[in-house]
């Protein structure tokens, strides 16, 4: 196909010289590396860009726009520069309505990239060469910030006082988020080389992932506490109280039950230790676990549900056993100064290890850097409407962060009045984009032949085979292209082979993690992507395919733990499959069949 | 025995200096140009740190398995204290007594430049695993500071990476070094160097001999610091079958600095010109070949350089040859030691095989 035009999908219908009501494109922060958050411009036909539902599922409040631009594009372009990646500026996102597309920004000459190469060398070197004190250094500074802001007794502050928190908070979450870039782009280049001499030596690249599983992180600690809450509540006798009813009136259908005062005593000391995170990266409109536990209730259901019951350990030192396996055979096929390499290369990445910290810094970083921001915004919202300034303290979530600064720094009463009059029209903006987001197209722009950034081919599952269903160029992406009556005459897609296993069953299609609880054990889970906040649910499934990823994301890690069998990368299956299928899906193979409908 | 020239060393000598310099003495007594020198036994370094350093460095180790930070620090530590203690006023003696014996049958004066190269006693051998763990230090003048650097290269074998090594390949107990020989060389004062293999290292084809090649001194090319020249030359009519020129954007010189042979730019006049002429390409082949000949056609890897201002063949000498490990170590998980410098680089394949940045 590669003397067709590549196929576009046009960003026209998302240009909009306002994003929400209000929105001017002076909201983006300047000065900048390579470019703020925008709305899309026709421009942006030109390139590719991807919807990252990964992280963003459900959209952007206007005040999470502004932690959205220090992270995933101020954060990675400042990291990108810093560590001097050589064909690249990093990250640049763009707004379809609220919902995050994000693209990347070759270096295009030749000068930068020698100079960038140069800069690479001297950075990334003396890192690898003592990953763990420089993460440590790194962690410390965030855990010491966190027990500041954790602390702090805002309820008995002054307003000045908590305007100079949010600043503060807002200071940190920007300096959270180079961190992440920073350290990110060292491990990628690890991990990438070890890759490309996986290639070179006649593996393949995507074992590597493989190689380095099955190490302890914050997160599988969390899910462990979370299995040894389960069999506490059961051992107590709890088991109704936690598999019926909503979860907003379950501590106290609990804690009216015998036993139910010790069981809650556990589960907060767990909340005291695990319960710092919200659910998505950089949203401050929605709880932490401390603030509203369902998450976590919802994942000790999910471990109870599991009809046979679920043993943690014996899955752990399962995917263990395997990893070793697949080490062993590797080791086999090489020897001479192939086996060397790999020797050296497999002992670098255990050091400073990418597939570990992809998961570990979510803790640290992701899921927790914009809480202190949501905190402060909280109470800050709190005291403006109690002097009638706003209506709700949570309308604050529907200022953009310079209308907030502008208003706190002298704008006074007439810009607070503005802002009341906007609220609405943004919230129903929120809402209706809210209700777009499953049905926005996965890639907008061009949709090139190859990506040669191999981290968007592992991480966001860019491959060939993605890219080819992506511009119609198999039967099935033209049958799912030319829209909904051909999809449903889809019978079999293909992705990305993640663990292997071949399962029978019905299907679920999720496609936001606030819908998880939906998930029935033994159904077969159909999603656009899955992050940290989805693995309770690999507990009950029995395989697991998604539109997006590779052998680096999530679901692929997971599944590989959990032992299910799972298929990433087939860009469309959330279209071609709907709830209620019979499908089979080959782990092996990478293919999903549907079976009925 | 403490110190021997390289006239008196062959191949049974492996034991006392190392399989390296034994190989070498064997080249030179057979006739072939290879540079001048001498070697410090195993022996003669085999305890030589007082009895109070070697408590304190047991003292440093006794923790179990130290993680990467503290081992950083460690290891500087130790190397601090070996480097800092005097050697033995018998082996101080004996090293320069030869190395003014050197000095005088080089002909060059007191200046003379000699590389200081560890020679493990079990390198290339059954605890291979040390082998590239040691450093050589290229350029170095005169008696003291060869004794200098015949400390650091027993130091070197506390490197954290030396001890990182050991921690995860092979756990000897970190104090205890591999016997640890020495050898000094007059320096070649190379206009070009590199290595050539008698089968082409890739494929295994035995029908070929490969040399790859920089201009300096070969440390950039045995480093893989450089894309190098690349020559494969058929074995039969001793014909160049392919020629490639590296894009060469550094070298390995004397810096004006340390005095020391050091990576720094490539002159631009040379960046993109092969380092030799056709004719040296088929000499070095065919006397590689006769070295694999006497070494009983085992297939082989042979250091050369080719010295400035010397005529061609004169020029061109042999610093070293071993077994080519590639084709010829089965599964053995021993490391063939090929090179001072770890054999992956995650850096080198991020810049080369990732970003496919030109030129590296």
């Amino acid at each position: 196909m590669s003397g067709d035009p590549p196929r576009v999908f046009p960003v026209d219908e998302f240009v909009r010289e306002e994003l929400y009501p209000g929105y001017k494109q002076a909201f983006g922060s300047q000065p900048f590396v390579a470019g703020p958050v925008r709305p899309f411009s026709l421009a942006d036909n030109e390139r590719y860009w991807l919807r990252d539902s990964l992280h963003f599922s459900e959209g952007m409040v206007p005040a999470s726009v502004a932690t959205l631009d220090d992270a995933q594009t101020w954060g990675a372009q400042l990291g990108a520069e810093i560590v001097g990646v050589p064909p690249t500026l990093g990250s640049v996102n763009r707004l379809a309505g609220t919902h995050v597309y994000i693209g990347t920004i070759d270096v295009d000459t030749q000068w930068q990239v020698q100079a960038r190469a140069a800069r690479f060398g001297q950075y990334v070197s003396p890192v690898l060469a003592d990953f763990e004190s420089y993460w440590a250094a790194r962690a410390g500074e965030l855990q010491s910030a966190y027990d500041h802001f954790d602390n702090l007794d805002l309820a008995a502050m002054s307003l000045p006082e908590v305007w100079t928190v949010l600043k503060d908070a807002y200071a940190f979450h920007r300096r959270a988020w180079f961190i992440h870039f920073e350290v990110m782009y060292v491990l990628t280049a690890n991990y990438l080389a070890f890759y490309a001499l996986a290639e070179e030596i006649g593996l393949s690249g995507s074992q590597v992932s493989a190689f380095l599983s099955g190490q302890e992180t914050f997160y599988s600690r969390t899910d462990e506490e979370l299995w040894r809450l389960a069999g506490l509540a059961r051992s107590l006798g709890l088991e109704p109280a936690l598999l019926s009813g909503s979860t907003a009136d379950m501590r106290a259908r609990i804690a009216a039950r015998p036993h139910g005062a010790t069981w809650l005593a556990s589960f907060d000391q767990f909340l005291s230790v695990y319960g710092q995170r919200v659910e998505e990266t950089c949203r401050i409109d929605i709880p932490s676990w401390t603030e509203d536990p369902s998450p976590a209730l919802y994942s000790i259901g999910a471990f109870l549900s599991k009809p046979a019951g679920f043993d943690f350990h014996a899955a752990r030192a399962a995917a263990v056993a395997e990893r070793d396996a697949q080490v062993d055979a590797a080791r086999r096929s090489l020897n001479g100064g192939d086996l060397v390499r790999f020797n050296e290369a497999l002992a670098s990445n255990l050091a400073a290890n990418f597939a570990w910290w992809n998961e570990e810094h979510n803790y640290l970083i992701d899921r927790r850097a914009a809480i202190p921001v949501r905190r402060a915004t909280l109470e800050l919202g709190a005291r403006l409407a109690s002097s009638g300034e706003i209506a709700d303290p949570a309308d604050l979530f529907f200022a953009f962060k310079p209308e907030l600064f502008g208003a706190m720094s002298g704008g006074g009463s007439a810009s607070w009045a503005e802002l009341r009059a906007m609220v609405p029209d943004r919230r129903a903006y929120f809402d209706y984009w809210r209700e777009r987001g499953p049905s926005l197209p996965p890639m907008l722009g061009t949709i090139p032949e190859v990506v040669p950034d191999p981290i968007m081919i592992e991480v966001f599952g860019l491959s060939g085979r993605f890219l080819e269903t992506m511009r119609g160029d198999t039967p099935a992406g033209a049958s799912a292209a030319a829209g909904d009556g051909l999809v449903a005459t889809v019978t079999e897609i293909r992705g990305f082979p993640a663990a292997k296993g071949v399962v029978e069953g019905v299907a679920r299609v999720i496609t936001t993690v606030a819908d998880l609880h939906l998930m029935e054990p033994g159904e077969i889970l159909v999603c656009g992507g899955t992050t940290t906040e989805w693995t309770p649910a690999f507990g009950i499934i029995t395989a697991c395919v998604c539109d997006t990823g590779g052998s680096l994301t999530h679901a692929a890690i997971v599944s590989r733990e959990y032992g299910i069998p799972c298929v990433v990368g087939t860009a469309i299956a959330t279209q071609v499959v709907k709830t209620g299928d019979r499908v089979r899906v080959d782990g092996r193979a990478g293919t999903v069949q549907v079976l009925a409908r | 025995m403490t110190v021997m020239d390289l006239r008196d060393i062959r191949a049974r000598d492996a034991g006392l200096v190392g399989p390296k310099m034994a190989r070498l003495g064997q080249l030179a007594a057979d006739g072939w140009r290879v540079p001048d020198g001498y070697a410090v036994t195993a022996d003669a370094l085999d305890g030589w740190l007082p009895p109070a350093a070697r408590g304190e460095l047991a003292r440093l180790f006794t923790a179990p398995a130290p993680g990467h930070g503290e081992l950083t620090r460690l290891a500087s530590r130790a190397r601090e204290l070996i480097e800092s203690q005097p050697l033995p006023p018998a082996v101080a003696d004996a090293v320069a007594s030869a190395h003014a014996r050197l000095v005088s049958r080089a002909g060059r004066g007191a200046g003379l430049r000699v590389a200081v190269r560890s020679s493990a006693v079990s390198e290339d051998g059954q605890a291979a695993s040390f082998a590239g763990q040691y450093e050589t230090y290229l350029g170095v003048s005169g008696a003291d500071d060869v004794l200098r650097h015949v400390r650091r290269c027993w130091a070197s074998g506390f490197s954290a990476h030396a001890l990182t090594y050991r921690q995860r390949f092979g756990g000897t107990s970190p104090v205890r070094a591999a016997d640890l020989a020495v050898g000094v060389l007059e320096l070649v004062d190379a206009r070009s160097a590199g290595v050539a293999f008698t089968l082409d290292p890739v494929s295994g084809d035995r029908g070929v001999c490969v040399v790859e090649g920089n201009w300096g001194f070969g440390e950039s090319v045995v480093s893989g610091q450089v894309t190098p020249d690349h020559w494969t030359v058929d074995r039969a009519s001793w014909r160049v079958r392919s020629a490639r020129t590296g894009a060469k954007r550094t070298w390995s010189a004397l810096s004006p600095d340390t005095g020391l042979v050091a990576l720094s730019e490539l002159p631009g006049n040379l960046a993109g010109r092969p380092c030799l002429e056709e004719e040296e390409v088929r000499y070095i082949c065919e006397r590689a070949a006769a070295i694999e000949s006497a070494a009983g056609g085992v297939p082989q890897d042979v250091e050369w350089a080719v010295a400035r201002d010397l005529p061609f063949p004169d020029s061109v000498f042999f610093l070293q040859h071993r077994p080519e490990t590639t084709w010829t170590a089965g599964d053995s998980p021993a490391p063939p030691g090929k090179t001072a410098e770890p054999a992956f680089d995650p850096v080198r394949y991020a810049l080369r095989n990732v970003f496919k940045v030109p030129g590296t």
